[in-house]
């Protein structure tokens, strides 16, 4: 059996972890050890803009340290990632060659979509979310900067949002303007419920859901004290409710206590409880699941599944795809034009494999640009473009990363408009990626000369490509006069890309 | 009825020290039993000696601190410190008495029938021996001795802590009288061989009485008018004792100039000592009159210690046992191999230590393992382990060492060979700020076929080779998963880290352990309340603890049968009506030092079965880690009920506490005459010969009292 041996590191807010995990095909992945060190990096990073010198020397410590576990535990691979830490820290490039000179390490830092994917994917995993998600959930994963929020109705993603909820950051905006604790909680509260009413009214008008997924571990130490059945990891809404009210303004030492935590004091406790709280009393969910899996194991699946070390039973690209099409629906998209070009840019994509060299990823990337290439009409009808362009941008779609969303942003606007030198585009988009995204848009703009009038003429369609010319030949019952000559206007951009020349052979069948 | 027992009422608890005092009685009795050979007689009197020391020096001490700070607060007993110092002189006195006595009329008479001799006053000497002696003086002793006159250019001198002394009068020609002092050299040897009258008598003189022979030799032009021996003991322990309140640490630094330094708490003198001469020791030691002790016969008895290896005397000794092989584990073979197969439980001093050195010793060499991570809290000089921890780390292994510093009486010792690991490359961790590290435990890491794989020694003694042949301990092998993810849990945490967010077998004090003792002591209540049966057994070297000692007084009162095998001091009290009545106490004295600690509850027929570090003391709870470890194994479990199910019938070596706070012997008429110790031994020896029965199992029969 071969065994992978993985250590995957994390640089939070307010906390440094490692785990160490073997991964095998028979066995999963297999925590082996986890190792935590307490430093509130955002205290620095998120308030004062930079992180001084004297974190980044403990940093550099904790990080020399971790690599000697790794190192003792004959790592084969590791990845050591940093989420709006980092991100938010604007000597960060300087930290991470810091760390990169003293440890060897080296450091990612993942834009807030990649980090929450990586979240997602810890508990996407898991047996029982499939059946979960069915029933609706909501997945609540609170950190110290922010929270994300991911409604899943019937099976499928309706969205994911990022609340500005943080626990550190609730800490340091309240705790000194409160002349109590009691101030201090009732001031978090109202905050808390406050923006969740909004997020209710609008994204969870016709969802109900029955359970209320949330991560952190102290939720499992309360899960596990309310309920002794320790497998199952939830426990009804209204037990936590009863379970949380004892702990109301009591002092953080006082709930460490009864809690039966480690002594640390840990300030962040009741911002923690507060949100807790609010998430469940606010969601009507039934049932509240603490699957304990943090973002650290997730990093673990998405190394496990990059490099095909086992099979992940979860379709993450079908959560793209259904994130993909509720946005579409939430701008009021003409659906049967988006299936049409779908249908007509995955077909040409397919066929024109061995031209392009994309691969699965890309084909995902260009099924979304697909789908939500028009939902800037919503906002303007003139200005349609730009404004899609920008509903990309600031919309969180599960599984996509920021880059990913940025070609996709890119494809939808370059589908449209001539696509500039790479030079103007270099501060969005790397040498690769604009390269994916010329190529995107070129099929994407192929695709809908096909249904410009939105009526989804051609039936049958079918692509080949014969000598130096892609033809797809159509079925059509009426008249394609203005697909056809449209059409031949949109053939440039793309013969200059892929030096293939797109032409139609028409088949009019009559009924 | 039940609610309106207070069991926090002090008349329900007993004070330790006067506990530990009875202990010593109890040590004390060995040494006038008459069925033991004589110089295991010696030693037991030794052991009461320096037992008494170091009471003297650690508690005694922190008790005279808690007077001068006017630290007012009563022990569980409802004492003040004043009280419990006027109580414990009184106890101690009765003590050495009963010491002296059972020295001078048993033993010394006993000693001279097997043709010992101790020389204890230089007048006994014959010509020939004056001779042999003098010679010895004037070679030996006389470079080292610096005598040294009060008068009043020259102050009185500082007299070293535990230091015995010889203090005389002199006189100069019709000048006034004058004090002088020597100190007993403790480079040389307490006992010298001298000629016996005949050939077969072993014949010794102690140290201070060659001194006392030729000690005109040290003050010429005087007449020397007097001179005796004396022993004084301070308050010198630099730090507070950690069993001591916290309030009272602070009590004490506000008020740290009371603190008097180096205060002389105790001085033992010769019964005869001339008054004068007490009278000028007393003064200028500023010792109060309580605080004399007149001893009746040499002082400081712990020189019997060396009497206790006399040669050619095998014939008053017990036969030296030596500890058996481990059925389960061959020498020689992959010890990791072994433990696989199934969890193995080491029983010392019965069994060898060897395994538990050959684990650290094979896993420094083995190409597969990883990582060595262990905690070391009281260890052998010239220790194996050391060695091999140190060769592990050469060989590029990681090893982590946890060395506690604050093992009391070690820390010189132990920070050479901490010095000497780090040198080799290992990680060692200082312990934690503010916790003494109590926890014996071993963890390897092994990089195997299917993976990471953990190897766990957990134990109730140290890992010391030493001792381990005196101190009957146990320990686990195995490689359940989660105790190894458990064990590595611990490391990370005694390296600093965050804990972990919980764990899954084990229990650490101090965060986790008082509240598990209380919830399965509160099981059984649970099970007794609801008409089913209840039954803890509890054995351990200390209890003292407030908390659980109210517990198992609630635990009795709701009927849970509970029997406590305690060594030393015990707070609890026994057959206090509505209190207490279902409790019984018993303590085994024998030729190991009992010192395992192990935990039996009945949980309504699903046992279980726990071993650990932890005695049910508060400083154990609450102020060291330590770790509490599950017995899993259905084996491991029946064997290690054995344990205590030999022990709650023994009938020699157990005194049973009784309601008046004594502890008595079994009474022995009609019951077979059963030494645990012993039963032990003899097991052992048949094990190791036997050869391992495979599948079946070993069943132990208890042996069963006659009706």
């Amino acid at each position: 059996m071969k065994i992978c041996t993985f250590a995957a590191a994390y640089i939070g807010s307010y906390e440094v972890s490692l785990k160490i995990f073997e991964i095998s095909a028979k066995r999963g992945i297999k925590e082996i050890d986890y190792i935590r060190s307490r430093i509130e990096l955002g205290r620095d990073a998120f308030f004062k803009g930079n992180i001084g010198y004297e974190m980044v020397e403990a940093l550099c410590n904790i990080l020399v340290d971790y690599k000697k576990i790794m190192d003792s535990y004959k790592v084969d691979d590791y990845e050591v990632y940093a989420a709006s830490v980092l991100r938010d820290a604007e000597n960060a490039i300087f930290i991470m060659d810091q760390i990169r000179i003293r440890t060897g390490l080296s450091v990612t830092i993942l834009s807030n979509s990649e980090h929450r994917f990586l979240s997602y994917k810890s508990i996407a995993t898991r047996e029982e979310f499939e059946k979960m998600i069915q029933k609706g959930a909501a997945f609540v994963d609170a950190g110290g900067s922010g929270m994300q929020m991911t409604i899943f109705s019937k099976g499928e993603v309706v969205t994911t949002q990022h609340l500005g909820l943080g626990t550190m950051k609730l800490r340091e905006r309240l705790e000194k303007k409160s002349t109590n604790l009691k101030q201090y909680e009732a001031q978090i509260e109202e905050l808390v419920d406050k923006e969740l009413e909004v997020f209710k009214s609008l994204y969870m008008e016709n969802v109900k859901i029955k359970y209320l997924i949330i991560s952190g571990d102290y939720v499992t130490d309360m899960v596990r004290m309310i309920d002794k059945k320790q497998e199952e990891h939830t426990v009804e809404t209204e037990k936590m409710l009863v379970f949380l009210k004892k702990f109301s303004n009591r002092s953080v030492e006082e709930i460490e206590e009864e809690l039966n935590l480690p002594y640390e004091s840990d300030a962040l406790l009741i911002p923690y409880m507060m949100i807790l709280k609010c998430m469940a009393r606010g969601m009507g969910a039934e049932r509240i699941w603490a699957p304990g899996a943090n973002v650290i194991d997730g990093i673990a699946v998405d190394y496990a599944q990059k490099k095909q070390l086992l099979k992940i039973n979860h379709d993450f690209d079908a959560d793209v795809l259904s994130a993909a099409k509720m946005l579409s629906e939430r701008y009021l998209s003409y659906w049967p034009h988006l299936e049409a070009l779908e249908q007509m840019s995955t077909l040409i994509f397919d066929t024109m494999k061995k031209v392009h060299g994309l691969g699965k990823r890309e084909r995902l990337l260009l099924q979304v640009a697909a789908i939500l290439h028009d939902c800037g009409k919503y906002i303007s009808f003139a200005n349609a473009v730009h404004c899609s362009y920008d509903i990309i941008m600031e919309s969180e779609i599960i599984g996509l990363s920021h880059i990913e969303r940025e070609i996709v942003a890119n494809t939808v606007l370059y589908k449209t408009f001539a696509l500039p030198s790479y030079d103007v585009l270099a501060e969005k988009l790397d040498h690769e990626s604009y390269l994916i995204v010329a190529k995107l848009s070129a099929i994407l703009q192929v695709s809908n000369a096909m249904d410009r009038s939105h009526k989804q003429k051609f039936k049958n369609v079918k692509a080949a490509i014969k000598g130096k010319e892609l033809v797809i030949t159509i079925e059509t019952e009426g008249d394609a006069v203005l697909e056809k000559a449209l059409f031949d206007t949109k053939t440039a951009y793309f013969e200059n890309i892929f030096s293939m020349k797109p032409v139609i052979k028409e088949k009019r069948v009559y009924s | 009825m039940e609610k309106e027992i207070d069991f926090t009422k002090p008349e329900y608890y007993e004070n330790r020290e006067l506990s530990w005092l009875k202990f010593e009685h109890r040590i004390l009795n060995e040494a006038r039993d008459k069925n033991i050979p004589l110089l295991e007689r010696l030693k037991f009197i030794s052991i009461t000696s320096s037992n008494l020391d170091e009471f003297f020096m650690v508690r005694v001490a922190s008790l005279k601190d808690m007077v001068h700070a006017n630290y007012k607060k009563r022990d569980i007993a409802g004492m003040t410190a004043l009280e419990q110092l006027e109580e414990i002189n009184k106890k101690t006195k009765e003590l050495v008495e009963q010491q002296y006595h059972t020295y001078n009329r048993s033993l010394v008479p006993l000693m001279q029938a097997n043709h010992i001799r101790i020389v204890d006053s230089f007048e006994e000497l014959s010509g020939e021996q004056g001779t042999f002696v003098d010679q010895y003086f004037m070679e030996n002793v006389y470079p080292v001795l610096t005598p040294m006159a009060v008068d009043a250019s020259r102050p009185f001198p500082l007299i070293r802590n535990k230091s015995l002394n010889i203090a005389a009068l002199l006189k100069k020609k019709e000048d006034d009288i004058e004090f002088a002092t020597v100190q007993v050299p403790s480079v040389l040897p307490r006992m010298v061989q001298i000629p016996g009258k005949n050939e077969e008598e072993k014949c010794f003189i102690l140290l201070e009485q060659v001194i006392e022979k030729n000690i005109d030799k040290l003050f010429l032009n005087y007449e020397v008018l007097c001179a005796y021996p004396y022993r004084v003991m301070r308050n010198a322990d630099l730090s507070f004792d950690e069993d001591e309140a916290a309030d009272l640490l602070k009590e004490i630094q506000k008020q740290l100039k009371m603190r008097q330094w180096g205060e002389v708490i105790r001085l033992e003198v010769e019964h005869d000592i001339d008054k004068k001469l007490l009278n000028i020791l007393k003064a200028e030691l500023k010792v109060a009159n309580q605080d004399v002790f007149k001893i009746n016969g040499p002082i400081d008895l712990t020189f019997l210690m060396k009497m206790y290896g006399l040669e050619g005397c095998e014939h008053l000794r017990n036969k030296p046992y030596i500890p058996q092989r481990v059925p389960e584990i061959t020498p020689g073979e992959n010890i990791f191999e072994t433990i696989k197969k199934g969890d193995i439980l080491l029983r010392h001093p019965y069994q060898t230590f060897d395994p538990v050195v050959d684990f650290i010793r094979q896993a420094a060499t083995d190409p597969q393992v990883l990582a060595i991570k262990q905690t070391l809290y009281r260890v052998s000089g010239n220790s194996p382990i050391i060695a091999s921890l140190a060769l592990a780390a050469e060989n590029g292994k990681q090893v982590s060492v946890l060395v506690e510093l604050k093992a009391r009486f070690d820390e010189e010792n132990n920070i050479v060979w901490a010095k000497k690991l780090e040198q080799a490359g290992c990680h060692v961790i200082y312990g934690l700020v503010g916790l003494k590290t109590h926890s014996k435990i071993a963890l390897v890491v092994r990089k195997e076929e299917a993976g990471i794989r953990r190897y766990v020694h957990l134990g109730t003694g140290n890992y010391n080779d030493s001792t381990a042949k005196l101190y009957t301990d146990c320990g686990i092998f195995t490689c359940n998963e989660a105790i190894g993810e458990d064990a590595t849990a611990v490391f990370n945490m005694l390296s600093g880290y965050s804990e972990p967010p919980s764990w899954n077998k084990l229990a650490l004090a101090p965060i986790w352990l008082r509240s598990k003792f209380e919830k399965l002591i509160r099981r059984e209540m649970k099970h007794a309340k609801a008409g089913r049966p209840a039954h803890i057994i509890a054995k351990m070297n200390s209890l003292c603890d407030e908390g659980i000692i109210k517990t198992l007084y609630e635990a009795s009162a709701a009927g849970v049968k509970i029997e406590l095998i305690v060594r030393g001091i015990c707070s609890l009290k026994v057959g206090i009506p509505g209190v207490s009545e279902n409790i019984q106490v018993r303590s085994i004295v024998g030729n190991f030092l009992e010192h395992s600690r192990i935990f039996y509850f009945l949980n309504d027929g699903e046992e279980e079965l726990y071993m650990g570090s932890a005695d049910w003391m508060p400083r154990n709870l609450d102020r060291r880690v330590e770790i509490l470890f599950p017995v899993l194994d259905e084996k491991l479990q029946k064997k290690v009920k054995h344990i205590l199910d030999v022990e709650l019938s023994d009938t020699l070596k157990a005194h049973i506490l009784q309601q008046d706070g004594s502890y008595e012997k079994v009474d022995k008429r009609g019951k077979v005459l059963i030494s645990s110790q012993q039963t032990f031994c003899e097991e052992a020896i048949r094990e190791a010969v036997l050869p391992e029965m495979e599948g079946t199992g070993r069943v132990f029969i208890p042996a069963e009292p006659i009706e």
